[in-house]
C-alpha cells in the first residue's frame, strides 16, 4: 500500500483519501462515537501538526492516542505529566556508561523519541517540564548538552488536559498552546455510545486493530501523504479570507469585530492562520478536491483558533468563550469577491 | 474537449456586457422621463391654460425645458460612464470565475483554477504550479462542460429600471411640481394671446384654404407681438393694426374669389354663404357655392354647377366648416381688437419717460376704439356688416349660454361668449367694503350707487336668563388654588463663590 511518486494525481488524492478513511474505521473500531476528534486527529497527523484534547477523565484520550498509532504502524510513547516530572524525564539524559574499560556519557533519549507521543494530563507538570517539549513539537529535535538529536518523522505530540481539578495545575503558556494545530473538546458520550462502550469494554470481545502500513514504511508513507496535503492548492481569494478571518480575531486588528474589541486581550499569531490553511487542505482532499474552498477553511476556523485567543478578565468574568467570539467573527465576515 | 480558459473568458465578456448594460439601465427611465416631460411642457402649459385657464409662461417654459433636456443629457452621460466604468470593473478574469464558481456550486475550483491560469499571469507564476494543477485542469473542464454564459447570466435588468424608475418618478414630480409652481394666471395681454393662438389653431383645424392659413399666420404673429416684452406698447399697437389689416384684406379678397366663383349658383342666400364654401367656390371656379347654402337650410339640395349633385354631402361639410372659419374670423376679428384696446390701456397707464412730451394724451389711438365690438357700430367697418344682408349670425358659442364676463375676471377665461363685452376688461373692480355700527348708532349714509349687493349683519340678540336676577353661574372654571402674584425674597449672599448653594426657592425662607 501507498502512493508510489510516479503515481498519478488522482491515483494519489485516491489513496489519501482511502488511507484516511481507514484510519477512521479502525480508530473507530477502539473508540466509539467521537467521529470529529478521530478526524481532526488524524487530519493534525497528516498536516504535520500537534492536537491538544481537552475532556474529563475516562473518554478514551489515551487509548484514541494509541490506537491512531498502531492504525498507522507508527511508535507511540506516553509521558504521564506530574508536577515532580523533570525535562530529562521527558527528553533524555547523558548516562555514564562503561564498554571496554572506557568511561564515556551515552545519550539515553527519552520518551519523546517516538513517531506519536502522547502528553497526558500536560497541564499537571511544572512550566519548566512543559516547555521541555517545545522545541521538540516545534523544530523536531531536541538539545541535550549542546547536542542536537533529530525526532524521526512524522512527528506528532498529542496533548491531553483535565478541564477540572484544575488545583496545583500549570495552565499552557501562550507560547506552547500556539504551537498545537487544534484544541478539541471531548465531550461525554451519548447514551447509545455509553451502551456500546459498555459492551465492548466488558465483555470477552476485544478489539484488533489491523495496522494500515508496515512499521517498516509507515513513516515513508506517511511522510508521502503529508507531501500530498501540502500541494493541494488555495486561491489567492481564499487566502485574502482567511487574513480576514484573522484580522476579525485580533483585537485592533483591521476589521476586528466589536465582541472581539470587548472580550479579547490577544487574537491569533501567523500559526493560527498556517493551521487554517493546513486543515483546510486536508478538508479538501477528503471531499476528493485538490483547491481548497470556503467551507473547508469554516470547518477548520474554530479548532485552529479556539486555543490561540486569549481572553481578557471581562471574557471570564462574562463566561464568554472563545467558540462564541469565533462564531460571532464567522457570522459577520463576509466572503471577499475576487 | 473545450478549454476551459476561453469558455472562462467567454464568461467574462459576458459579465462584463451585463454589468454595463445593468449600470447603463439605472439612468434610462430618468433620462426618458426628463425628455418626456421636456416634449410635453407645452401640452401641459395648453392644458393648464383650457382647464383652470393658468398659463406657463413661454420664458419659462423655455427655462423648464432646457433644464429637463440638460438632466436627460447628464442622465445619459454618467449612464455611459458608469456603463464604461462597471465593463472595466467586470472584465477581471478571475472575479467574473468566481461569479462563475458560485454559479455552477463548483466549491471554488474554478476560482482556484482562474486564479492559477489567468491568462495575465505571469509565465513563472504558471511554471510554479502545484502537481495536482492537471486534476483541477480536468475538474474545471468537467464543471464547465455543461456551462452555458448566456443562461447562467441573463441580462436581467428589470431591478435596474425598477429602481431607476423610482428616481425617474421622483425627478417627474419634482419636475411637475416646478411646472405647477411656475403656472400664473395669465395677465390680460397673455389671455388674449392664448385666445388668439386658439384661434389660429381652429382655422387651420377647419381649413385648408391658404387664405385662412394665412389668417391664422397673422393670428399667431399678433400674439406673439402681444406677447413680446420687449417690444414697445405703441410697436406692439401697429403690429396689431397692421394684422387686423391684413386679415381684412385678405378676407376681402376671399369674399371677391367667392363672389366670382359663385356665379349662378348664388341663390338668395348666397351671401350667406361661409368664408370656407366661398373659398373653395373661388378656387375652384364653380360648384361650391351652394354648400353655404345647404348648410343653412337645406342640406343636400342643391348643387353646383360642374357638380352636378354628386357633391352634396361634401358640400354640405364644407358649408359647416366653413360656418366655423367664419365664426373663427369674427372672433380673430374681436379678440385682435381687444388686444389693442389692451395695448393702448397699457400704453397709456405705462409711465412715459417725458411726461411733458406733448401730443401724448391727444393721441386718437389712447381713446377706445369701438371696432372690436360687436355690439356696437363703430368707425372701423365690420366686414360682415359691410356686406349686404350680412346679418350677425349665431357663432358657433351661442349654444354654450355663456354670460359675459366682467373685469374682476381679467385672470380667468372669459371668451366663452362673443355678446355682451362691453368694457373692453375695464369693468370696476368692487370695493370691498364694510361697515360695521353698534346698535343704536348712526354713521354717515352709505353710498351705494356702483353696489350691486348690500349686506346687513345683525347683531346677535342678547341673551337674558333668570326673568332678571342675578344668576351665579356655579359652573364656570374656577381655580383650586389661589393666585398669588409673591415675589421672591430678595437675599443678598455675602459667602465666597465656592460656598454659595443654590437653594429652592420654596426652602428659602426656612433657611433665613
Amino acid at each position: 500500500m501507498g502512493a508510489a511518486p510516479q503515481a498519478s494525481p488522482d491515483q494519489r488524492v485516491a489513496e489519501f483519501r482511502k488511507t484516511f478513511s481507514r484510519a477512521e474505521q479502525e480508530v473507530g473500531r477502539v473508540i466509539v462515537g467521537h467521529q470529529d476528534v478521530i478526524r481532526k486527529l488524524l487530519t493534525a497527523l497528516f498536516s504535520g501538526g500537534h492536537i491538544l484534547i481537552e475532556g474529563v477523565p475516562g473518554l478514551g484520550k489515551t487509548l484514541m492516542c494509541k490506537a491512531a498509532a498502531d492504525t498507522l504502524g507508527l511508535s507511540f510513547k506516553r509521558i504521564q505529566f506530574t508536577p515532580d516530572l523533570m525535562p530529562s524525564d521527558i527528553i533524555g539524559t547523558q548516562v555514564l556508561t562503561e564498554s571496554d574499560g572506557h568511561r564515556e556519557f551515552q545519550f539515553k533519549p527519552g520518551p519523546i523519541f517516538a513517531h506519536v507521543v502522547l502528553g497526558d494530563e500536560i497541564n499537571r507538570a511544572t512550566p519548566k517540564t512543559q516547555s521541555a517539549v517545545l522545541e521538540a513539537m516545534e523544530e523536531h529535535q531536541v538539545t541535550v548538552f549542546g547536542l542536537t538529536y533529530r525526532l524521526d518523522p512524522p512527528y506528532i505530540v498529542l496533548a491531553t488536559q483535565n478541564p477540572i481539578e484544575l488545583e496545583g495545575t500549570y495552565p499552557l503558556p501562550e507560547a506552547q498552546m500556539d504551537r498545537f494545530l487544534f484544541k478539541v473538546v471531548m465531550g461525554s458520550p451519548k447514551p447509545e455510545e455509553l451502551r456500546e462502550i459498555l459492551a465492548r469494554t466488558t465483555g470477552t470481545r476485544a478489539h484488533q486493530i489491523e495496522a494500515i502500513f508496515k512499521p517498516a514504511t509507515a513513516a515513508h508513507e506517511i511522510e508521502a501523504l503529508k507531501g500530498l496535503v501540502r500541494e493541494v492548492m488555495v486561491a489567492e481569494p481564499l487566502e485574502r479570507y482567511i487574513i480576514a478571518v484573522i484580522g476579525a480575531c485580533t483585537p485592533g486588528g483591521p476589521g476586528a469585530i466589536p465582541e472581539v474589541s470587548q472580550y479579547l486581550r490577544f487574537g491569533p499569531s501567523p500559526r493560527g492562520a498556517q493551521a487554517i490553511i493546513l486543515s483546510a487542505k486536508v478538508n479538501a482532499l477528503l471531499a476528493g478536491r485538490v483547491s481548497v474552498s470556503y467551507e473547508d477553511i469554516d470547518d477548520a476556523v474554530v479548532p485552529c483558533l479556539r486555543h490561540r485567543l486569549l481572553r481578557n478578565f471581562q471574557a471570564e468574568a462574562e463566561n464568554v468563550s472563545t467558540e462564541s467570539i469565533l462564531e460571532q467573527v464567522h457570522k459577520r465576515l463576509k466572503r471577499p469577491r475576487a | 474537449m473545450p478549454n476551459p480558459v476561453e469558455i472562462l473568458g467567454r464568461a467574462r465578456n459576458r459579465i462584463a456586457r451585463v454589468a454595463a448594460i445593468r449600470a447603463g439601465a439605472y439612468a434610462l427611465a430618468p433620462a426618458i422621463v426628463a425628455v418626456i416631460l421636456a416634449l410635453g411642457l407645452t401640452p401641459i402649459g395648453q392644458a393648464t391654460w383650457m382647464r383652470w385657464g393658468y398659463i406657463l409662461a413661454p420664458e419659462r417654459a423655455a427655462m423648464l425645458r432646457e433644464i429637463l433636456l440638460a438632466i436627460a443629457a447628464g442622465a445619459l452621460a454618467a449612464g455611459g460612464i458608469f456603463a464604461i466604468r462597471a465593463h472595466r470593473r467586470a472584465l477581471d478574469f478571475v472575479a467574473a470565475a468566481q461569479r462563475v464558481d458560485d454559479a455552477m456550486r463548483a466549491h471554488e475550483e474554478i476560482l482556484t483554477f482562474a486564479a492559477l491560469a489567468d491568462p495575465d499571469l505571469a509565465e513563472s507564476q504558471k511554471t510554479a504550479r502545484s502537481p495536482l494543477f492537471p486534476l483541477l485542469w480536468r475538474h474545471a473542464i468537467g464543471l464547465l462542460e455543461r456551462f452555458d454564459p448566456i443562461k447562467t447570466f441573463p441580462l436581467a435588468i428589470g431591478r435596474p429600471l425598477a429602481r431607476s424608475s423610482m428616481i425617474a418618478g421622483a425627478l417627474a414630480a419634482v419636475m411637475i411640481i416646478a411646472a405647477m409652481g411656475l403656472v400664473r394666471p395669465p395677465t390680460r395681454e397673455q389671455a388674449i394671446a392664448n385666445r388668439l393662438r386658439e384661434i389660429a389653431r381652429e382655422i387651420e383645424a377647419t381649413s385648408n384654404d391658404p387664405t385662412d392659413r394665412a389668417i391664422a399666420g397673422e393670428a399667431r404673429a399678433a400674439a406673439d407681438a402681444l406677447e413680446n416684452r420687449s417690444l414697445p406698447p405703441l410697436q406692439k399697437e401697429k403690429k396689431l393694426k397692421q394684422a387686423m389689416r391684413d386679415i381684412k384684406q385678405q378676407k376681402k379678397q376671399s369674399e371677391s374669389g367667392n363672389k366670382k366663383g359663385a356665379g349662378a349658383g348664388a341663390g338668395s342666400q348666397a351671401t350667406k354663404g361661409n368664408g370656407k364654401g366661398q373659398s373653395q367656390g373661388s378656387d375652384k371656379g364653380t360648384g361650391t357655392g351652394p354648400g353655404g347654402k345647404d348648410k343653412s337650410s337645406q342640406p343636400g339640395s342643391g348643387s353646383g354647377k360642374s357638380q352636378q349633385g354628386k357633391n352634396s354631402g361634401s358640400n354640405n361639410q364644407q358649408g359647416k366648416q366653413g360656418k366655423q372659419s367664419k365664426d373663427s374670423s369674427a372672433e380673430l376679428q374681436k379678440e385682435l381688437a381687444k388686444a389693442q384696446a389692451q395695448v393702448e390701456t397699457d400704453a397709456k397707464n405705462s409711465p412715459k419717460p417725458d411726461a411733458k412730451k406733448p401730443g401724448d394724451d391727444t393721441k386718437p389711438g389712447n381713446a377706445p376704439k369701438s371696432g372690436g365690438n360687436p355690439d356696437k357700430s363703430g368707425t372701423t367697418p365690420n366686414p360682415d356688416s359691410a356686406r349686404p344682408g350680412s346679418v350677425p349670425t349665431a357663432s358657433a358659442n351661442v349654444h354654450k349660454n355663456v354670460p359675459p364676463t366682467g373685469g374682476a375676471q381679467a385672470g380667468a377665461k372669459d371668451f366663452g361668449s362673443n355678446q355682451g363685452d362691453t368694457h373692453l376688461g375695464e369693468t370696476p373692480a368692487a370695493a370691498n367694503y364694510q361697515r360695521y355700527l353698534k346698535p343704536g348708532e348712526k354713521g354717515a349714509a352709505l353710498d351705494i350707487h356702483d353696489a350691486r349687493y348690500v349686506m346687513f349683519r345683525l347683531p346677535n340678540a342678547a341673551v337674558i336668563g333668570a326673568g332678571g336676577k342675578t344668576v351665579i353661574d356655579s359652573n364656570r372654571p374656577t381655580a383650586s388654588t389661589a393666585y398669588v402674584n409673591a415675589p421672591l425674597k430678595e437675599t443678598t449672599d455675602q459667602s465666597a463663590p465656592d460656598e454659595r448653594q443654590l437653594v429652592p426657592p420654596r426652602y428659602r425662607d426656612l433657611i433665613h
